[in-house]
């Protein structure tokens, strides 16, 4: 009986699975239907098969390609085209193909690199959230050693303190911490403006002394009956030891970094020092009726991290697992 | 005799204290970094953001107002409308739990390729909310994925104007911060499933219970101070949220206000309008309400 209700029973645990996937992943699969689009015109149109499928069409790079290369303006590379600027009905008119198609392009993301520095703005999240992790993980692993592993006068009271950051909700320090920012510290328009005030978390030595709590005593007793030196052993023999607490919070700190973007709107006013949130608001305020623009550069910004993701998913998932088991 | 005693006893203390002072030294010396950076990028602003509460700052000349602001907010209609809408929002934390508890539930059978799956549905988590507004955007609008569906079913005629309509901003936008956190707290729900003993679900279906009652009795128990920590979590989240808010309101915060949350009228009136003691009295108020909020949660939690 039940050897025999076991097979279907699998079949729906999938079918319940990949009905789950379809709403995680269908709106990141419209935004790349869109970015390829000629149009904006509905893919669902009042009359006719939704128009979902594409096939090759204008494959190339640059406004207007397919345009110059049909009245021959286009002389191969190196070579130059009008700005292609016809209206949706002209190219409905000027094509023979069944109404229920559209043609791929690579049109809008050409748009993107010519109307922002989306690179630039990737290397400059890069830069931002690699330095967060580093200062990060310095300054937590340095601090939580001594509250995990000595005893000394203060150490609870010490520990207390450096919780209470995790009661205050953020947005209180907010105000002043923009204040001091631009007014004393001069943190406008700079990378060290976007790391440093995020660098100690509470957190993350909450983390990391939970960590420490795991490695026997002996081990640290040992290194300094050798005469290892208390920054010897913790450089030397701890920091290995800890190393897959220290990914989680590298895990943790990099994805608040690369996604934060209250602070980094707040401090960037020069162009060029964008970080990818604060890119994509700027693209999208830029051209607020060009949806296809729009659409390409989330694909442009959302596919390097969905890949990385997928790479140390493992991690990603383990991490933050063992955070709460923790 | 006496006297190298005499000697040595003050020579041993000396060393033993200094002993126990070149340990404390070195503790703090490991500990000095980060709590500077909390003195400079934390405590220093808590203590400001009080005492500009009381001034009239406009974030280059503070003059001392002393209780004005408070008393102009409390008869702001404006701070309450937007605490209601905060706490309208926090109704997706309940939504969130039951919907990743239970796909936490799915995803702890094993089976082969159930990793991806867990990957798929987290996913959404590592990806800014910004570019997540933005997705939506194109999901909610009037030539969108929602709307063309709908019409192509036949349930509409004309398109919902979901992000334009003042009764459907606050819900559209909350959905938005569901499907992104659900993978999240997901996870969370994971690790707290898997540490219950399976025999007691055994021991349960040969009692007789059903699906629903062996979720129920069983793993509702089992992940209770998950269920709590993903609680506080979301409904701090949820209160704070602003990201998905900026981007899908344009930055305005919604026609007729339908989008303003006490922290988008904070980030309005400070640095929109400029007015900074003011915002920091809201800042002061609504930390107080959270505060409040999740200690008497915490409290609920622990008592259950």
């Amino acid at each position: 009986m039940s050897s025999r209700a076991r097979p279907l029973n699998v079949t729906t645990w999938y079918l319940v699975l990949l009905a789950v996937m379809l709403v995680t992943i269908v709106p990141f699969g419209w935004a790349l239907l869109m970015s390829v689009r000629e149009t904006s015109a509905s893919p669902f149109p009042r009359n006719g098969p939704a128009q979902l499928v594409p096939y090759l069409g204008l494959i190339g790079w640059g406004e207007g390609l397919r345009e110059a290369k049909q009245d021959g303006l286009y002389n191969g590379e190196g070579g130059w085209w009008r700005d292609y600027a016809a209206s949706p009905t002209e190219v409905d008119e000027s094509r023979e193909r069944p109404a229920y198609m559209f043609p791929l392009t690579t049109e809008n993301y050409y748009k993107v690199t010519q109307d922002i520095p989306i690179g630039r703005y990737f290397v400059n999240s890069l830069v931002v959230s690699i330095g967060t992790v580093l200062l990060t993980l310095l300054l937590c692993s340095l601090a939580s050693y001594p509250l995990a592993k000595m005893r000394f006068a203060g150490r609870d009271v010490l520990f207390v303190v450096i919780l209470s950051t995790l009661v205050f909700p953020e947005q209180l320090i907010l105000i002043p911490l923009y204040v001091m920012a631009v007014n004393m510290l001069g943190f406008q328009d700079t990378f060290h403006g976007l790391i440093l005030p995020f660098a100690a978390s509470g957190l993350g030595i909450f983390l990391l002394r939970q960590v420490y709590y795991a490695i026997p005593d002996d081990i640290l007793e040992a290194a300094r009956m050798d005469g290892a030196s208390e920054f010897g052993v913790w450089w030397r023999i701890l920091l290995p030891l800890i190393r897959p607490g220290l990914a989680t919070l590298a895990i943790i700190t990099f994805v608040a970094s690369w996604n934060n973007f209250l602070w980094p709107l707040l401090m960037l006013t020069n162009n060029q020092l964008f970080t990818l949130p604060v890119g994509l608001a700027f693209l999208r305020g830029f051209f607020s009726g060009n949806l296809r623009t729009i659409a390409a550069g989330i694909v442009i910004a959302t596919v390097p991290v969905i890949v990385v993701f997928m790479i140390f998913q493992r991690q990603f998932i383990q991490g933050l697992a063992g955070a709460v088991k923790g | 005799m006496s006297v190298t005693r005499k000697v040595r006893r003050p020579a041993s203390t000396a060393k033993r204290l200094s002993e126990t002072q070149r340990r404390t030294l070195t503790a703090y010396l490991f500990l000095a970094p980060a709590l500077a950076f909390l003195a400079v990028f934390f405590f220093t602003p808590l203590v400001r953001v009080i005492y500009y509460s009381f001034t009239d700052f406009d974030l280059y000349n503070a003059s001392w107002i002393g209780t004005s602001n408070y008393s102009e907010l409390f008869r702001d209609p404006l701070f309450w409308l937007s605490v209601r809408k905060s706490f309208i929002y926090l109704i997706a934390t309940p939504i969130l739990i039951v919907l990743s508890l239970t796909l936490a539930i799915v995803v702890n059978r094993k089976l082969p390729g159930v990793a991806f799956f867990r990957a798929m549905y987290f996913m959404p988590a590592v990806i800014s909310a910004v570019a997540i507004g933005m997705i939506f955007e194109l999901v909610f609008a009037d030539q969108g994925l929602l709307n063309g569906i709908l019409r192509q079913l036949g349930a509409i005629r004309r398109p919902i104007a979901f992000l334009q309509d003042p009764d459907l901003v606050l819900p559209t936008i909350m959905s938005v911060t569901v499907w992104r956190g659900v993978g999240y707290y997901m996870v969370m729900f994971l690790a707290g499933l898997q540490s219950i003993p399976q025999e007691r679900y055994e021991a349960a279906s040969i009692d007789g219970a059903n699906i629903l009652q062996r979720h129920w009795y069983i793993t509702v128990p089992g992940v209770r101070p998950i269920i709590v920590l993903v609680g506080v979590l979301s409904s701090i989240a949820a209160l704070r949220a602003f990201d998905e808010i900026f981007i899908m309101t344009d930055g305005t915060g919604g026609i007729l206000n339908s989008g303003l949350t006490a922290m988008f009228y904070l980030y309005r009136q400070a640095f929109v309008f400029n007015n900074v003691g003011y915002a920091s009295a809201i800042a002061v108020v609504f930390s107080l309400i959270i505060i409040v909020f999740t200690a008497v949660n915490l409290k609920l939690g622990g008592e259950q």
